[in-house]
């Protein structure tokens, strides 16, 4: 199969979310319209040890000749962003690979200069506030970011868009379906003024490509290199707060200091103080709320996220 | 023993176990994990002075390169030999204690810490083993009913009628699940114990009682599970208690060849309160009943009591 | 035939679909679990009629499959990594039993430290075990390669268990477009399962894998099997005929893409080799004439194929996959043994060790490859082993080493 000398027909895609926020499923989604399209589709998703909450990704390839890029993509055309909560952590990698040719699509309230500001980013960055728009469940925040994604793209008809949601996710039955439907239909029309703002790019050149800068790997002996962790509750550095999406808030005024909250809590990361009041560590709440659920006093109660004083922003991942 | 009854001294007995905890936090663990909430108390009480010498399952991802929440030793295996690893360990540990090598402030409690996939299965060829040669180690199993960290496929502790991975037909998990306290009561260790999280007392006990024991040792946690058995996360606690009230889950210990209750739950509320909270068994209950399996379920629970209680 | 979009594990289900499996003896373990999910679902609804039996271990999985086989039944089976080590001695075991079946191996890094991301360690261990192995690039092989492998392990020359191998994550959890076939079009290239005089039955009986006092009978035996499965060779040839002409698709024991004229060519195996291809395509472009070489089959191993392939190159740069410890890469010894001993003059064969544990190779570090063994036919020997390993990484390493407490003594880098 002779290709074109380095013809732009690849688009590499990447949407990035929370574990059960939909990320697989939209790619998913993306990937069938696509197919429907004609083109050639790969699709996968991406996700380590972390479970629900954690920060996961998912990528679509889809181009007019087969496909032999793999993995990971490096180079995206367009990044979509869910939860725009994991703009500000790093490790998520949300801009990975972002240049100025990338289109950005944030969910976000945010106007979009100041994103653009706060990101740092050169290319086209186009901002749309799901919630607003009518998204009130996050767990259909995936079928919305694929309907939005597939009118950027701009070769995706409405009706491969529909064809792909009823593919998708014909095991979860009608009542699901309908509601996905509207809403992705609803975030495609949407982006009606931004139509085929994404353009495949090209892959890079091996005339001019940067040297991977391999080293000599080092001998270093097995005290150093055996797999291995010398110290003692190193994750604790792993702030699992991130996976939050409602926070519990205790009222001290109602706290009978019965410590239950504290013994039940899976994460350890509520502490009692002198006094016996719990202390929440936000930094490590994963959010499931079982001290909510579980105190007698009925002195916690359920805070959305982006609710909360400053939110998110400001914490950091190390 | 609920949480409103519980009485000033227990309260007391809690709050000074909680103004610092050993297990780290920053684990890879799903929110809402009943299996992590047993093993954070169940650490408490073992303590640093330990090595936990893990199969795979869940809780193998607890240390994951440079992150550890343990701040006592840990040794990875593999799924079938974990009590295999303890043995090494344990005898290591002992050359070197009689030999003068170790001070016996430096030894180690040996911990097998495994899933009840490798506990049931995989791995109860090499803890036969460990017990036969009456090896002095304590194993915890964590039992969320099925392989947890491969997506909740149906192990030999999944219960009869659960949906899981492998066994999604309208009659769910055909098999019953296997009863490991008393296939470890039957090689006549030293203590056998069930504890669940959401009954945190009788659990410290438990624990208290067999650290303060020698040879063979068995604590099985049940572990309600929210991604695998479909609850929110939030009711962890709740099923667990469910499962205590209703029957499903007996607390209770083995020591010297005779089996005691600690919680009888008196009276046993409807096995079916429990069922309806978790959708692995809503196919059970919708789009109608289906007596037959629900039938079997509760004749069990009711055939395991009344000889108990007879 | 329908096309639809299939990770390489629904691909997998399939294939063992279309093959009419009888029997699929089972263990859950990641990244292989959800082919055994999607025939257990299957079986659940009713769509197909075949028995599963999820055993306690891979090593009780693997004795059932081949006891099932030699029973009479066709079956299936898939595994990964820790699984497949755990079975170990029963590959050698019930290949020798000469009972025909097929076992999926989704590749990932072996323990210790254990990982779930891919490499092929795994697989690599049992190519000494009478097990064939068939290596997939794509979705659409993994479905292929298991019809193809039915007909070769039950080939009457062969009579041999088939591994039919794909990458962890880059094909099993990757959609890709994938055509399956008709069934009716697959009874044709596969009929039923005909064990022949493998079979327990009252009325015939039969003393199965007995113990043999002794060398002579013992080297009888396992050389008949190696024999076998170099019989695997014109076999293969013979079904992959037989395939592409009813299914339009044709493989090769080896696949070359773009070598006649090629100077330089990059040797690999599993699904990293699309990306080799995309390589080659691009140095193309920069007037670098490159090619690929592919083993689809690595047992039995195509030494001739390889050899015609490669002969009269300039460059060869074998990117290995894993990392045989103490020697270094498992191909590049294979490769070199299969070009050694050839009257004329023979490439330089570079070694590369890349895609440990699911690391990416990318497209710079092919260019870079492939410009280093130019470089090394220049000056005419072959360089160390390298592995691809970039700065940034190790400077990564050093970040995590100070986090898990790894203290330097004063001298030592930090970097």
């Amino acid at each position: 199969m002779e290709k074109d000398e380095g013809s732009p027909s690849l688009y590499r895609i990447r949407f990035h979310g929370r574990g059960g926020q939909g990320m697989k499923t939209a790619s998913r989604i993306l990937g069938s319209a696509l197919f429907q399209e004609g083109f050639q589709v790969q699709d996968a998703p991406r996700y380590g040890a972390e479970r629900r909450g954690a920060p996961i990704f998912a990528y679509v390839r889809a181009s007019r000749d087969p496909i032999n890029e793999r993995g990971i993509i490096h180079a995206p055309d367009l990044v979509i962003v869910a939860d725009e909560t994991l703009l500000s952590i790093p490790a998520a990698g949300v801009l990975h690979g972002v240049a100025a040719a990338t289109v950005l699509l944030v969910n976000s309230g945010e106007n979009v200069e100041s994103l653009q500001a706060r990101l740092n980013v050169a290319g086209r960055l186009i901002a749309f506030a799901a919630e607003k728009e009518g998204l009130h469940d996050l767990r259909y925040v995936g079928a919305a970011c694929a309907g939005a994604a597939a009118r950027l793209i701009g070769v995706i008809s409405r009706s491969s868009l529909e064809v792909a949601i009823r593919d998708e996710l014909a095991h979860l039955g009608d009542a699901i379906i309908k509601n996905n439907l509207q809403l992705a239909l609803g975030f495609y029309d949407l982006m009606a003024p931004h139509v085929g703002v994404v353009t495949p790019g090209r892959g890079i050149s091996a005339l001019d490509y940067r040297n991977p800068e391999w080293v000599d790997f080092p001998f270093e002996e097995a005290r150093l290199s055996v797999p291995a962790v010398f110290a003692p509750g190193t994750s604790a550095r792993l702030k699992t707060g991130l996976w939050r999406t409602e926070r519990p808030v205790l009222d001290p005024d109602l706290c009978k200091r019965c410590s239950l909250c504290a013994t039940y809590c899976p994460e350890n990361a509520i502490t009692l103080d002198r006094q016996g009041y719990p202390n929440i560590d936000y930094d490590h709440c994963k959010g499931c709320l079982l001290c909510v659920e579980q105190c007698p006093a009925h002195a916690m109660r359920t805070v959305p996220e982006h609710d909360t004083a400053g939110g998110r922003k400001g914490e950091e991942h190390s | 023993m609920r949480g409103k009854a519980m009485n000033e001294k227990n309260q007391n007995r809690l709050q000074n176990r909680h103004s610092e905890h050993l297990l780290g936090t920053g684990t890879p663990m799903c929110a809402g994990c009943g299996g992590l909430a047993a093993i954070k108390e169940i650490y408490d009480v073992i303590g640093e002075k330990s090595v936990f010498i893990n199969a795979a399952g869940c809780m193998t991802l607890l240390a994951n390169y440079p992150f550890t929440p343990f701040r006592g030793s840990w040794l990875y295996t593999a799924m079938a030999c974990a009590p295999a690893g303890a043995q090494g360990v344990r005898d290591a540990l002992d050359i070197l204690l009689a030999k003068g090598r170790l001070a016996a402030a430096e030894d180690l409690e040996t911990v097998v810490l495994t899933g009840d996939g490798s506990a049931n299965g995989i791995g109860l060829s090499a803890t036969s083993g460990a017990m036969d040669r009456c090896l002095d180690f304590l194993y915890i199993c964590y039992d969320n009913e099925g392989y947890g960290n491969t997506g909740q496929q149906a192990s030999a502790a999944t219960p009869l009628g659960a949906r899981t991975a492998t066994s999604r037909g309208p009659l769910g998990y055909p098999g019953r699940k296997k009863d490991l306290f008393a296939i470890w009561a039957a090689h006549r260790p030293t203590y056998v114990a069930t504890v669940s999280p959401s009954h945190p007392l009788d659990l410290v006990r438990k624990l208290e009682t067999a650290k303060n024991l020698k040879g063979p040792r068995l604590v099985l946690a049940f572990a309600p599970c929210p991604t695998g058995w479909g609850f929110d996360p939030k009711e962890m606690i709740e099923v667990g208690k469910l499962a205590v009230q209703t029957g499903i889950w007996p607390l209770k210990e083995y020591r010297e060849g005779k089996v005691t209750h600690t919680i009888v739950p008196r009276p046993r509320l409807p096995v079916d309160e429990y069922l309806r909270r978790q959708g692995r068994f809503a196919h059970l209950f919708q789009p109608q009943r289906n007596e037959d399996v629900l039938q079997k379920i509760h004749s069990s629970v009711d055939a395991y009591w009344d000889a108990i209680e007879s | 035939m329908k096309r639809i979009l299939l990770t390489g594990n629904n691909a997998a289900a399939w294939g063992a679909r279309l093959a009419g499996v009888e029997y699929v003896p089972a263990f859950p373990i990641t990244p292989q679990t959800e082919i055994i999910e999607t025939l257990a679902y299957w079986i659940d609804s009713g769509e197909i009629d075949c028995r599963m039996t999820t055993l306690e271990s891979e090593h009780s999985m693997i004795t059932a499959a081949g006891a099932a086989a030699a029973t009479g039944v066709r079956v299936f089976t898939a595994t990964s990594s820790q699984g497949l080590l755990y079975g170990m001695e029963m590959l050698y075991t019930v290949a020798g039993w000469r009972a025909p079946f097929v076992m999926v191996n989704v590749s990932r890094g072996l323990s210790s430290p254990i990982t779930l991301e891919p490499d092929h360690n795994d697989i690599l261990a049992a190519r000494d075990s009478g097990f064939l192995q068939i290596h997939c690039a794509t979705c659409q092989e993994v479905l292929d390669g298991i019809l193809l492998a039915y007909r070769l392990a039950e080939h009457e020359k062969v009579r041999l268990p088939v591994l039919v191998n794909m990458d962890g994550f880059y094909l099993s959890f990757t959609r890709e477009p994938v055509e399956i076939p008709d069934a009716a079009a697959v009874r044709r290239f596969l009929s039923g399962y005909d064990a022949e005089n493998i079979r327990f039955r009252a009325g015939a009986p039969l003393s199965e894998a007995v113990a043999v006092l002794g060398g002579t009978l013992y080297s009888y035996f396992r050389y008949e099997m190696h024999l076998a499965a170099l019989n695997g060779l014109k076999a293969f040839g013979e079904i992959a005929a037989d395939f592409a002409a009813i299914f339009g698709r044709e493989y090769r024991d080896v696949e070359g893409y773009r070598t006649d004229d090629a100077e330089l060519v990059f040797v690999m195996i599993g699904s990293f080799a699309t990306k080799a291809k995309e390589a080659v395509d691009r140095l193309r472009d920069a007037g670098i004439p490159a090619g690929l070489v592919r083993p689809i089959l690595l047992r039995p191993f195509p030494r001739e194929r390889i050899r015609n392939m490669l002969a009269g190159k300039k460059g060869v740069a074998v990117i290995d996959q894993n990392l045989s410890l103490g020697m270094g890469g498992i191909l590049h010894a294979e490769i070199s043994s299969a070009l050694y001993g050839v009257a004329g003059s023979q490439p330089i064969v570079a070694g590369f060790i890349g895609g440990l544990g699911g690391r990416d190779i990318s497209a710079e570090e092919f260019y870079q490859m492939a410009n280093e063994t130019l470089q090394a036919v220049e000056e005419g020997h072959a360089p160390p082993p390298r592995l691809l390993f970039a700065r940034e990484e190790l400077a990564e390493v050093r970040r995590m080493q100070q986090i898990a407490g790894v203290t330097r003594n004063a001298g030592e880098s930090h970097e």
